[in-house]
């Protein structure tokens, strides 16, 4: 059936098979686009410009906890905030600062750069169809990030820019419930779980969206097991999405209801989250029969498998690379999937580990570490299945390969640094200390965000038809890597000698007091990583302009996007693809009949060709 | 890790490269300046920053009390700056031909390990403040960094760096206290707009919560106590675990603070009724020519405000002196009634007697709901307007509603004498007013009733008769009060 | 370049564990050693999850550094290995870690219970005070000495602020709980950490192996002044203890006469 000859050379039809094109206005094209990878690209850039932000915000913690109560550059003197106590910032903007860094790295940086930007950009391109199921619903869901983001920045100000939203990214209640109970948890925490609920209905959009198309829209012969990992790994975060954002959801607006009087002059409020007679800042003993416990039960059943939509599609997009730039099969194609699947079912299932130290059930504990043990299983089947994807490549030793490569050794360490906490015992000790700290960056930045850099720059010439420089990216992935393990790997040992997450001064405390000059190395660690930034930013908006211009497929890699034009015009694919094989053919026989060391998913079969190889 | 000192300027350096020009950056922690009260700065310019000739209220102001960087230790406020006192027991000249002093301590004390000043207390150079230049803390010999006019002669006594007991101070108050009392002690930090009740504004030098009678200041050891203890209901907590002369630093600086507030406001009261930037233009408007206006302004400044400013000092002093003498300090004339029924019954009948009328406030119940916290009280502040929330006022215009005495939760500590105290001396500030004409044995009733509050199944379970909770008058419901 | 690359991911597992095996000794560790029963058992658990992670640790990092070294000398006209991977390694490595981790789980079972289920708890262990986190202190209540803790409070009751008194050798319990929002106990010494939950009243049991002053600090955001809950627990043998109620009681009852009285019997 070898009537269509997708070559890559094939001039001479563009737009032959695509949609028509018709003359669009600046505004429709690029702004209110209906496009996923202008809608991509969007969500690229603006988690880039949220990536600074947040960076900003943890060097300021950091500052605080390097120079305790000193003037702090910038924000002491500058805004006037703390010019009257001569730049020492106040505990509650400390609390402020650490919440807005999380909040902001989870929900407008992390989630949306992997779901938002590079979901968007590669479902349709992976799968080979023209444009997401709904591209209505896409473009919507890449603005309704702009209002969360717009209720962030206001959570900011409305409490007069000293006391911002102070009660963790976890936020939990009583003191995000009672208004009096912090200085951020006035209007300035109603305004930031409203912008957690437009997060989250951004996010359902995106879920719906990639589920369908995932489900109908695939080219013709790209059965399931044909699809990239990344594919998959988009798949099976929407449907984690699907299933758990409407708990976190639903439980955003029991804590709004609950605060009802922060946004209405009214005293009728509801109390799903606030017990009886209790008195905060001196106000009238609270009326309710409310649990707070039931908000981490809510929070945490989102929030658990959250952490796996943070880190799954970047699994995916690394499988993706690695097979590439080892020139190799994927090492287990379905054992990754099934694992995957296996993290995700699991992931619902482990939310109570978060809350070994609350008060729950003891048995509900038991139950949650094995729960949580198991899940340590699959990712240990990927991580060895990484390694063997490399085993005996022919590797290409590119800024690309790196980054992937930091992935996975950054994976391992958060991962068995995961282990100490499924132990609920050990637990007990580690709870809501610096090692908890470390667990997540190494989970969260170490895996995700190196996953994610390798990514930007793999993908980026299919968004410009451009490259970026490998030089400057290697640079960037060698000062990356060493200052973020110079900047978390000692935060394992602040754990274990007991220092506490969240505090604006550990050492008030004698038994922290040793721990300021381990602090002060760490915070100039983090400066350096986080003007390690800089490199990469300036690399990606210089080679934008400025990059090598190269053609549909400058990695020789195999997946249905590279047979699009660099960058795919409206409509994608000049010639609409049908698949073949998987997409993992690297170095196979076949490939080795043509000459090359790769085979697009869409070459078809040649009969005889095994043999033919085999001479 | 002797690294470590050299990171900041590296963090400073890698931090700032983007924005250098902003903003001095200095290594000295807590860099500030003290605010100047409303009342400094209400009057005309010239009161306040002084003429040509003659210093406004700042200058007198900083002159004795001096600023964060430079706090200055005014010898005559009875506060404890801190420093080694020593005595001179030999001058000589080194080979370099400097001065060296040696000096000796009292015996049982130790020479201090540094030494970065000499200030003498006694002999020709009395007041002087001289710098020492090396320092050998085995011998006690200071080589003095400049020869002194003056001669220094052996038997003088001198204080080795004196006022780094406060310095220390002001470096634990401004890591501990000042995000909420402020920097300068106005209660006015960061934090203390999110806080109910508000911090202390210690510039009035009225402290709550003390053992002192009504007349006078809280002494070192009411304050003291509130540092190491907390105040249950509020957001002062307890600073227990901090070493004993850290307290005693801290101690000192706050009264430092108060005593600056309380000069500045003397200062001020002096000036302010001819000289305020009201009183200013309706002197003008009613037809005096403002250079004449000036011209009184400076001859005041020149004779009655320089004399007085020493005086007022005077005043000031001895207030905070009594307060740490037994003269103050209230002592019951007998020991507590025992706690039984019976005195708990009396310590009712009197809580709810018209001459006590302790109910007006505090509730027929101690449910902290009495007649007057529905009531609309007068702001004393502005004639005879009534506030806009109906209640009670401390002297700082908050609303300070009386004690809910059912919660067992006693600000100024629950132990009878401090009961004892707060009925005695009133709580100064608040609308708690004194009862110290009452006998002591019935304020020991009442003690013992008030403490048994928080354990009554039922109102007045203690065993009042009904015809004892008719006797009292209760007022209709809202009233306006007399203010006094 | 192709070779400092695999080095460098040879290199920094190296330094990584370096700078473990020296974090003891420069006081990067535990705060002290465990200074309960439960501690010691919390520990052990530590250092056996420990030795397997670390033993995991170096395994798969020096296999992907050796794999990366393997595809650095690889001579170039060499093809990549074509395989689409391994059913039965696959099968080992799922079979093998699943076995680890199944250990690891149960053996966290016993200690978990002995910590938490409140019918496991010590028959022996007797209550001893009510701590009531606030923000921003601990605030302690005792029962009048020769009477029990109730949850009430009681007219004899002893109260004090950021300093908890226990008996050394043997098991206690306090009851935890919280006047405002969520804190958490937790004595880094002791390895005790339980969170104060509004609406609850917790007992956390422990016993203190030593005479002592071990921090007391909260592990669970509660605002502003979270880092300004530094209190301590003392740990003194039980008649040091009640002599320490005993003064307690009279500093209480203290009537501002008393210490007059004894001046003059001087």
């Amino acid at each position: 059936m070898a009537t269509v000859s997708p070559a890559l050379d094939a001039h001479g039809h563009a737009d032959d098979h695509s949609h028509v094109h018709h003359e669009q206005s600046f505004i429709s094209k690029y702004v209110f686009s209906l496009d996923h990878k202008i809608i991509g690209i969007q969500f690229l850039m603006t988690t880039l410009i949220m990536l600074m932000v947040g960076g900003a915000l943890a060097l300021a913690v950091r500052w605080q906890l390097a120079f305790p109560w000193e003037n702090m550059p910038v924000v002491g003197q500058l805004f006037g905030l703390f010019r009257s106590e001569g730049g020492q910032i106040s505990p509650e903007f400390y609390t402020m600062l650490f919440t807005m860094h999380a909040s902001v790295m989870i929900f407008l940086v992390i989630i949306p750069i992997l779901a938002g930007a590079f979901g968007n950009f590669l479902i349709p391109l992976q799968i080979g169809t023209d444009d997401m199921a709904f591209p209505a619903l896409n473009m919507l869901s890449y603005w309704f990030m702009w209002p969360a983001i717009l209720c962030f920045g206001c959570s900011f100000f409305v409490a007069g820019g000293t006391a911002g939203p102070g009660n963790g990214w976890t936020s939990y209640p009583l003191l995000s419930d009672l208004p009096t109970a912090a200085p951020g948890s006035g209007s300035s925490q109603t305004f930031w779980l409203i912008g957690l609920t437009l997060v989250g209905v951004s996010s359902m959009m995106g879920s719906v969206n990639y589920l369908t198309t995932i489900i109908n829209m695939r080219a013709p012969g790209m059965t399931l097991f044909r699809m990239p990992l990344t594919i998959w790994s988009m798949f099976i975060t929407a449907i984690l999405q699907a299933f758990a954002l409407p708990v976190l959801t639903a439980a955003g607006f029991m804590l709004v209801f609950d605060r009802l009087g922060t946004i209405f002059p009214t005293d009728i409020h509801s109390v799903f989250f606030i017990p009886a007679n209790i008195i905060v800042n001196n106000s009238a003993p609270t009326v309710g029969g409310g649990q707070p416990l039931l908000w981490q039960h809510l929070f945490w059943f989102y929030s658990h498998p959250a952490v796996y939509i943070m880190l799954l599609p970047a699994m995916g997009m690394v499988s993706d690379m690695l097979s590439c730039m080892s020139r190799k099969p994927v090492f287990g194609y379905k054992p990754m999937v099934y694992s995957m699947a296996a993290i995700a079912g699991l992931g619902f299932i482990v939310w109570g580990h978060h809350m070994f130290t609350s008060g729950m059930n003891p048995a509900l504990g038991m139950t949650f570490m094995t729960s949580t043990m198991m899940i340590a299983l699959p990712s240990a089947i990927k991580v060895f299945n990484w390694i063997g994807t490399i085993w005996g490549g022919d590797l290409r030793f590119n800024a690309v390969m790196l980054n992937c490569s930091g992935f996975v050794a950054m994976f391992i360490v958060g991962g068995l640094s995961g282990i100490f906490m499924a132990a609920v015992p050990v637990d007990i000790y580690f709870h809501d200390t610096y090692f908890i700290v470390a667990h997540f960056h190494y989970v969260l930045f170490g895996s995700t965000l190196f996953g994610v850099f390798a990514a930007i720059q793999f993908w980026f010439p299919k968004m410009f038809g451009r490259e970026m420089n490998d030089t400057v990216q290697k640079w960037h992935f060698a000062l990356s890597f060493i200052a973020f393990n110079f900047t978390f790997f000692p935060m394992h040992m602040l754990g274990i000698a007991g220092m506490p997450r969240r505090y604006a001064d550990p050492y008030l405390h004698g038994y922290l007091e040793h721990l300021l000059p381990m602090n002060r190395f760490i915070t100039l660690s983090a400066i350096v990583m986080g003007f390690a930034q800089f490199l990469l930013l300036g690399n990606f908006f210089y080679s934008i302009f400025r990059g090598k211009k190269v053609g549909r497929n400058p990695w020789n890699a195999n997946g249905l996007e590279w047979t699009a034009p660099s960058p795919p015009g409206h409509g994608n694919f000049d010639i609409a693809p049908v698949v073949y094989r998987g997409p993992y053919e690297y170095s196979s026989p076949e490939a080795e009949a043509i000459g090359q060391d790769y085979i697009l998913q869409t070459v078809p079969h040649v009969k005889g060709v095994a043999k033919f190889a085999h001479h | 890790m002797s690294l470590t000192p050299s990171l900041k300027p590296l963090a400073l350096a890698g931090l700032l490269s983007a924005v250098a020009a902003i903003g001095g950056c200095s290594d000295s922690a807590f860099e500030s300046s003290f605010a100047y009260s409303e009342g400094t700065l209400s009057l005309v310019r010239e009161a306040r920053e002084g003429t040509k000739a003659n210093p406004g209220v700042k200058k007198l102001l900083d002159d004795r009390f001096g600023d964060p960087q430079q706090l200055k230790a005014w010898e005559k406020m009875p506060i404890d700056f801190g420093g080694a006192l020593t005595s001179v027991a030999e001058v000589k000249q080194s080979e370099s031909g400097s001065q060296v002093v040696k000096l000796t301590v009292e015996e049982g004390q130790s020479l201090p390990a540094k030494a970065g000043t000499v200030h003498f207390m006694t002999g020709a150079c009395e007041g002087e403040t001289v710098q020492v230049a090396q320092w050998n803390a085995k011998t006690g010999e200071a080589t003095l960094a400049a020869i002194s006019g003056n001669e220094i002669a052996a038997g003088d006594s001198c204080v080795i760096d004196r006022g780094a007991g406060l310095s220390t101070g002001r470096m634990l108050y401004m890591r501990h206290c000042s995000h909420c009392h402020g920097t300068s002690g106005d209660g006015n930090g960061p934090t203390a707009r999110y806080m109910t009740p508000k911090p202390r504004d210690y510039r009035n030098g009225v402290f709550k919560f003390k053992s002192t009678n009504d007349m006078s200041k809280a002494s070192r050891d009411d304050l003291s106590r509130i540092v190491k203890y907390g105040i249950p209901g509020t957001y002062m907590p307890s600073f227990l675990l901090m070493k004993d002369d850290e307290h005693h630093a801290i101690i000192e600086y706050v009264r430092f603070l108060s005593m600056r507030g309380e000069y500045e406001r003397k200062l001020v009261a002096e000036l302010s009724s001819d000289y305020s930037q009201t009183a200013y233009e309706s002197r003008v408007e009613s037809g005096e020519k403002k250079a004449e206006i000036l011209q009184e302004l400076d001859e005041f400044l020149a004779e009655d405000l320089k004399e007085s400013a020493g005086s007022l000092g005077d005043d000031l002093a001895e207030t905070w002196t009594t307060a740490d003498t037994e003269e103050a300090a209230i002592v019951p004339s007998v020991p507590r009634e025992a706690n039984t029924p019976e005195s708990r019954r009396r310590g009712r009948e009197l809580y709810l007697s018209k001459t006590l009328n302790c109910a007006d406030c505090h509730g027929i119940d101690g449910a902290g709901n009495g007649p007057q916290t529905i009531a609309f009280e007068k702001n004393p502040a502005k004639g005879d307007e009534l506030y806009n929330e109906p209640g009670l006022h401390d002297i700082w215009d908050n609303l300070n509603q009386p004690r809910n005495l059912q919660l067992g939760m006693y600000r100024g500590g629950r132990r009878p004498i401090d009961l004892f105290s707060r009925i005695h001396a009133g709580i100064q500030g608040s609308r708690m007013p004194s009862f110290k004409n009452t006998p002591h044995e019935d304020i020991w009733h009442i003690v013992n009733y008030v403490l048994s509050i928080p354990f009554e199944t039922e109102p007045g379970a203690t065993g009042v008769a009904p015809s004892a909770a008719e006797a009292v008058a209760v007022p209709a419901a809202v009233t306006v009060p007399v203010a006094e | 370049m192709k070779k400092f690359w695999a080095l460098f991911f040879f290199f920094w597992p190296t330094v990584a564990i370096i700078s473990c095996l020296i974090a003891p000794s420069r006081g990067w560790w535990f705060p002290s050693a465990p200074m309960s029963r439960t501690g010691i058992q919390i520990d052990g658990l530590f250092y056996l999850i420990l030795i397997i992670v670390s033993i995991t640790f170096v395994g798969t990092q020096y296999a992907l550094g050796y794999a990366l070294w393997m595809g650095a000398t690889k001579d170039s006209a060499s093809r990549a290995h074509f395989s689409h991977g391994s059913h039965k390694l696959e099968i080992i490595w799922t079979i093998v870690p699943s076995f680890i981790l199944v250990f690891i789980s149960l053996s966290q079972l016993d200690v978990l219970a002995e910590i938490r289920v409140i019918s496991k708890f010590p028959e022996q262990a007797t209550k001893i005070a009510e701590v009531t986190a606030r923000q921003f202190e601990w605030r302690i209540r005792y029962p009048k000495p020769g009477e029990k803790l109730t949850t009430e409070e009681n007219p004899g009751d002893l109260y004090y602020v950021n300093e908890l008194h226990v008996p050394t050798g043997k098991p206690v319990i306090i009851n935890l709980r919280t006047q405002d929002v969520q804190h958490a106990f937790f004595s880094p010494q002791l390895r005790v950490k339980q969170d104060a939950v509004p609406g609850l009243v917790i007992p956390v049991w422990f016993d203190v192996l030593e005479v002592g002053n071990y921090d007391l600090v909260c592990a669970e955001l509660c605002g502003w002044g979270h880092y300004k809950m530094k209190a301590r627990i003392v740990a003194q043998s039980q008649s040091s203890v009640d002599k320490y109620l005993k003064e307690l009681e009279a500093e209480q009852n203290e009537d501002g006469t008393k210490s007059e009285a004894a001046k003059s019997d001087e």
